[in-house]
């Protein structure tokens, strides 16, 4: 790397900090990163005419990084008391965690500690957490947490800043935890004052949309709730004969995935899941107000929206089915893929806004923040009950540190956790058309920047969010029952809820 | 008495027909394991044999070949760039895994089972009614009532994530089934046969192993085919008590990520999946349509 | 305890064995005793079935409390909630509907495939032969298989019957809620009618042929035949096969979880399925006990009411 590259990436770092801790506007930011030549209208649009690069990733290799090797000398040698020692940790198969997977093999030639990494569903993930913690069974040395659980295993996690200075000598060296986007480790992994884990994974919703059908139609991009619906409206009208929607759903009843579509629609018409005296609020205007919207957006979309998760709406945006999508940013690298029908068509850009004003979070109860970009985020944290926790503390700081962090986002093209990462040239290199792309990463941190929301940190979430809110909602959607009657499915689930926290002493 | 030419052709058409309505959704799987993604999901029509046909999906699932390697980093979602390192999709660690449990699981049935079946069959203790009742009951079982006690045991006995272990859950589900198979073989054979041995001075142990366990060689092999399916497919349990330790049906789940499922690799080890069992099952056809009777018909 | 084919010969012939040993094998130790045949199946499902068993009893008599994730004894706490939750009536009525309606389908394919193929024909043996096929694939790999040929825009089932007019596109096959059950059903058909096909089979060919000749001199046709003799001599392995195959289709899991995931809304809950949910998403394992101890519970006794009126001896 030339002095001149490495001036240019740190500037970029401190720009980056500088702005995660908001001692720089929004606009200073982005004038900054202007200068350094992350031009964030370049990222998308620059390159679209040439991505001819056909085969064969660039994917950081050991050498390219500077400081790395020294990464690698250290764990050579703290870890040698470990060697042999097997680390087990369970995950959804999300991309970090699947390209971590790929890329274990090298921590374990370095340390001779072993990993291994079971894939499983999601719930499948939560049921196995639980039965480790309820049995307390050491099954598992880390965690892989949802944001909606962190709650529930709150106890059941070392804080890593605490044990790095509890344990200095097996701390990672530059590690720098104030690297992690501020908001993230607020919004994801901080329980108060406590880390209970380190961010690992950030899909954030943001809105994307199809270039070449907007063009075609001459819709202007959507900003606000208003002009989306009716741009969907519009598309689903005009391209019936093409088989083409305005927009499609994960609104598959019963699945976490219907429930994060649902709170999004409830924050961005002003609404809140919670009062802040710990009642549901899911049932008062602004909610209707947001369920009734997705109901209307449910009839645009292809019906299919409600057999859908977001696998089911990763396929509809893929196949060139829908032409905007309000949903997880982790879907855009695939759609650059070389096989993809709908190569270098989809653009990003920050979620929805207006024109309905947000609740304040302190209308809102049990830690929820209302606002425009709900995350799905999830945290990888070590367990109290590990038997090897030294070594799963190395392969944590390992798989976390600022050199995996940028690898790991080549591997997938999904956003990092670290400022830093965010301004690696072999991330920024990569900011174009074509398979792992990460040309939009630009508009992932400027949501998570801004306006990064998060769901209720309560015990009783995990459940709540999975099971008993979606189940109601896809009764409501499929008209199983309550005749499409917005208020009376929420009634019902604002019965339910209220039950549950109140035997649970929450209220 | 002859069968007029039209109803033969009528009987061969019906015959045909409903075996291929059966064959179908097989057909249709084993068409998908070879289509790209693009032939699998394609909005404007359903696509059959208008495409590219591809191995990649063997490749990567049964072969273990680097799906990025094979792709230039692109299948079909996000994440399966592949890095060049290990392979999420790379299904031959699971085949040995199930193959290791589902034969291990088989064997051990069939030997607890064929003695039970024996002393169900030839020996009149106290309670024997009972006793084959008390056996076949463990069938009503829910799988799902057991697996919560059966983790922490598991646990405790150290059999978590181990072969050992969903051998003998395996076992434990498969034992009534294979105890009600065993115990009709047993019966169709005349008691006079092994009588006539211990008469001549044989132990029942050498009565039993020289005289009777000959005679239902093939009741063993078509029982021990049906323990061999049963665990080859089971799902729930399996999940649940192993972590590094993959079946098939397990593995093949994972396969369903949060940017996409990978349908061809799903389908490509879906199709694999079925190969031993179903030759198992030809093997033995024969004795299974004679066991399966469960000695109901008789009298 | 006593062997009735032990006789006095062996008796007297197993002492004079013992003779001139330091140690007689204890009788009960022999192979002339019940016990070591019986002993290895009965700890093996006493260890990982009974024992299991009770321990879920035990655990659905606690109160798993969600915020300090402690059970603490309370044995009307969850059984109580079990009675009032209209999901646990839903997955009930859900569940006999469901194994009705499956097992009447499967038996009556399942007989009809079987008089068909039944046959020494050229190419019938090769037709029993792939039959079996549908038997060998992992039930929770059959959920998937038919998840993707339902998938409303993309799915071979669902796009051919939108094509030819019997199903409206808006209306996924698994999402809706009038469609959903029989949707997941099929799935359970196509696997298991191939079963049944084997087992009727098996009672088919094992019939005497004696009557069947007699019938045909006395100038029985076929319909009567069936009737008069084949179905009357099928009863006993018919009742069998109903009973395996309804325990089977009660406590039915792979499919409804893989397809619908109970959805939409409940419609295709059923009671495994129910607790299923509870134990795996909202982690209450005290109550995911106690609706599957339920469930055990509605087998047994559905199962020993068909045995009692329908006269089935093993």
């Amino acid at each position: 790397m030339s002095f001149k590259n490495h001036q240019r990436q740190q500037f970029i770092i401190d720009t980056a900090n500088a702005y995660t801790k908001r001692k720089i506007s929004k606009r200073d930011f982005l004038r900054k990163m202007g200068l350094a030549g992350v031009g964030f209208s370049a990222f998308g649009m620059g390159m679209l005419g040439g991505h001819s690069r056909g085969k064969g990733l660039q994917l950081g290799n050991m050498a390219h990084a500077a400081g790395h090797s020294d990464m690698n000398e250290w764990l050579r040698e703290v870890g040698k008391p470990f060697a042999g020692t097997t680390i087990r940790y369970t995950s959804e198969a999300t991309p970090p965690t699947v390209v971590a997977n790929e890329l274990k093999g090298e921590f374990e030639e370095l340390t001779g500690i072993k990993i291994e990494i079971e894939i499983v569903p999601l719930e499948q993930v939560l049921a196995k957490a639980t039965q480790d913690v309820q049995g307390q069974l050491g099954t598992y040395d880390l965690y892989y947490l949802d944001q909606a659980w962190h709650a529930t295993f709150f106890p059941d996690t070392v804080d890593p800043v605490e044990y790095s200075q509890e344990k200095p000598e097996l701390a990672m060296p530059g590690f720098d935890y104030d690297d992690f986007s501020a908001p993230l480790v607020e919004g994801i992994s901080k329980i108060g004052d406590k880390w209970v884990g380190i961010p690992f994974d950030i899909p954030i919703f943001t809105f994307m949309y199809r270039r070449d059908i907007l063009e075609k139609h001459g819709i202007a991009v959507p900003k606000t709730y208003d002009e989306f619906t009716t741009a969907v409206k519009l598309i689903t009208e005009a391209e019936k004969e093409n088989g083409i929607f305005g927009t499609g759903l994960q609104a598959k009843s019963g699945h976490y995935s219907l429930e994060c579509d649902w709170s999004q629609a409830v924050w961005g018409h002003g609404g809140s899941i919670f009062r802040a005296d710990g009642t549901f609020s899911g049932n008062d205007e602004q909610g209707i107000m947001g369920l009734e919207w997705y109901q209307e957006l449910l009839a645009n979309a292809p019906a299919s929206s409600l057999e859908s998760t977001w696998d089911g709406q990763w396929q509809m945006m893929h196949s060139g089915q829908v032409a905007m999508v309000q949903s997880w940013d982790e879907f855009f690298p695939g759609m650059d893929g070389d096989d993809s029908p709908v190569k270098g068509l989809w653009e990003m850009t920050a979620p929805l806004q207006g024109p309905h004003t947000l609740r304040d979070r302190s209308a809102a109860g049990f830690g929820e923040i209302p606002d425009w970009g709900h995350q799905g985020g999830s945290s990888i944290a070590l367990s109290r009950y590990s038997k090897n926790i030294d070594a799963a503390w190395l392969f944590m700081q390992w798989v976390c540190s600022k050199e995996m962090m940028v690898r790991l986002t080549l591997g997938g093209g999904f956003a990092p956790m670290r400022n830093s990462s965010f301004a690696d040239p072999r991330v920024l290199e990569k900011a174009r058309v074509g398979a792992g792309t990460t040309r939009h990463l630009p508009v992932v941190l400027d949501t998570i920047e801004n306006y990064i929301a998060s769901e209720p940190d309560m015990p009783l979430w995990a459940g709540l969010s999975s099971n008993e809110i979606p189940t109601e909602l896809g009764k409501l959607l499929t008209g199983q029952e309550y005749g499409g009657d917005a208020k009376a499915c929420m009634d019902a689930i604002a019965k339910i809820v209220d039950t549950q926290t109140a035997e649970a002493g929450l209220r | 008495m002859r069968t007029p030419t039209y109803l033969v052709t009528l009987r061969y058409a019906a015959a045909i027909f409903v075996t291929a309505v059966f064959m179908f959704p097989i057909f249709w799987w084993t068409l998908t394991s070879i289509k790209p993604t693009n032939a699998i999901f394609n909005k404007d029509e359903v696509v059959w044999f208008d495409f590219e046909p591809t191995l990649i999906n063997y490749r990567v699932t049964v072969m273990g070949e680097s799906p990025s390697a094979l792709t230039g980093g692109s299948t079909g979602s996000g994440t399966t760039m592949g890095t060049g390192g290990e392979n999420s999709f790379d299904g031959r660690r699971t085949i040995v895994d199930s193959i290791i449990i589902a034969v291990g699981s088989t064997i051990f049935t069939i030997i607890v089972a064929v003695g039970a079946a024996y002393a169900l069959s030839r020996m009149t203790f106290r309670g024997n009614q009972a006793y084959l009742n008390w056996v076949l009951s463990y069938r009503f079982m829910p799988p799902i009532a057991i697996i919560v006690p059966l983790v922490f045991m598991f646990r405790d006995l150290g059999l978590r994530d181990t072969h050992l272990g969903i051998i003998l859950v395996h076992s434990l589900i498969n034992l009534p089934i294979a105890v009600l198979l065993l115990k009709s073989f047993l019966d169709d054979i005349p008691k006079d046969v092994d009588q006539a041995a211990m008469i001549d001075g044989a132990t029942r142990w050498q009565s039993f192993r020289l005289v009777v366990l000959p005679m239902i060689k093939g009741g063993i092999a078509a029982t021990a085919v049906l323990c061999f399916v049963f665990s080859w497919t089971e799902f729930l349990l399996s999940l649940f008590l192993t972590s590094e330790i993959r079946t098939l049906p397990v593995k093949i789940t994972t396969f369903v990520t949060s940017t996409g499922s990978e349908w061809g690799f799903i389908a490509a080890l879906g199709t694999s999946a079925m190969i031993p069992s179903f030759i198992f099952i030809l093997l033995v056809q024969r004795h299974l349509v004679r066991g399966l009777t469960m000695g109901a018909i008789k009298d | 305890m006593t062997d009735t084919m032990a006789s006095p010969s062996e008796n007297s012939r197993s002492k004079t064995r013992g003779e001139g040993k330091f140690w007689t094998m204890p009788r009960w130790l022999t192979s002339e005793h019940s016990f070591p045949w019986i002993f290895p199946a009965t700890a093996t499902l006493i260890v990982f079935g009974l024992y299991p068993i009770i321990y879920s009893v035990w655990l659905s008599l606690n109160r798993r409390h969600p915020v300090t994730r402690e059970n603490e004894w309370n044995p009307a706490w969850n059984w109580s909630r079990v009675f009032a939750d209209e999901r646990v009536w839903d997955a009930i009525s859900v569940t006999y509907m469901y194994t009705f309606v499956a097992i009447t389908i499967q038996l009556a394919l399942g007989l009809g495939i079987a008089l068909l193929l039944d046959s020494d024909r050229k190419g019938f043996g090769l037709m029993r032969a792939l039959m079996t096929l549908p038997l060998v694939v992992p039930p929770a790999v059959t959920g998937m298989m038919f998840l993707l040929m339902y998938n409303n825009s993309f799915g071979v089932i669902s796009r051919t019957l939108q094509s030819i007019g019997l199903l409206d596109p808006a209306k996924p096959l698994l999402s809706s809620h009038e469609t959903a059950l029989w949707a997941v059903m099929v799935a359970d058909i196509w696997q298991w009618t191939p079963f049944m096909v084997l087992i009727m089979m098996a009672g088919l060919r094992a019939l005497p042929k004696d009557p069947f000749e007699a019938a045909a001199i006395d100038g029985a046709n076929a319909l009567q035949a069936f009737r008069r003799l084949t179905l009357p001599m099928l009863s006993k392995i018919i009742a069998i096969a109903v009973l395996i195959r309804g325990i089977d289709l009660f406590r039915v899991y792979d499919y409804v979880k893989v397809m619908t995931d109970s959805g939409p809304g409940t419609a295709t809950e059923t009671l495994t399925a129910y607790s299923g949910t509870i134990y795996f998403k909202s982690a209450n394992f005290p109550y995911a006990s106690a609706v599957a101890i339920l469930t055990l519970v509605l087998v047994i006794i559905t199962a020993n009411i068909f045995i009692k009126v329908f006269k089935v001896r093993f």
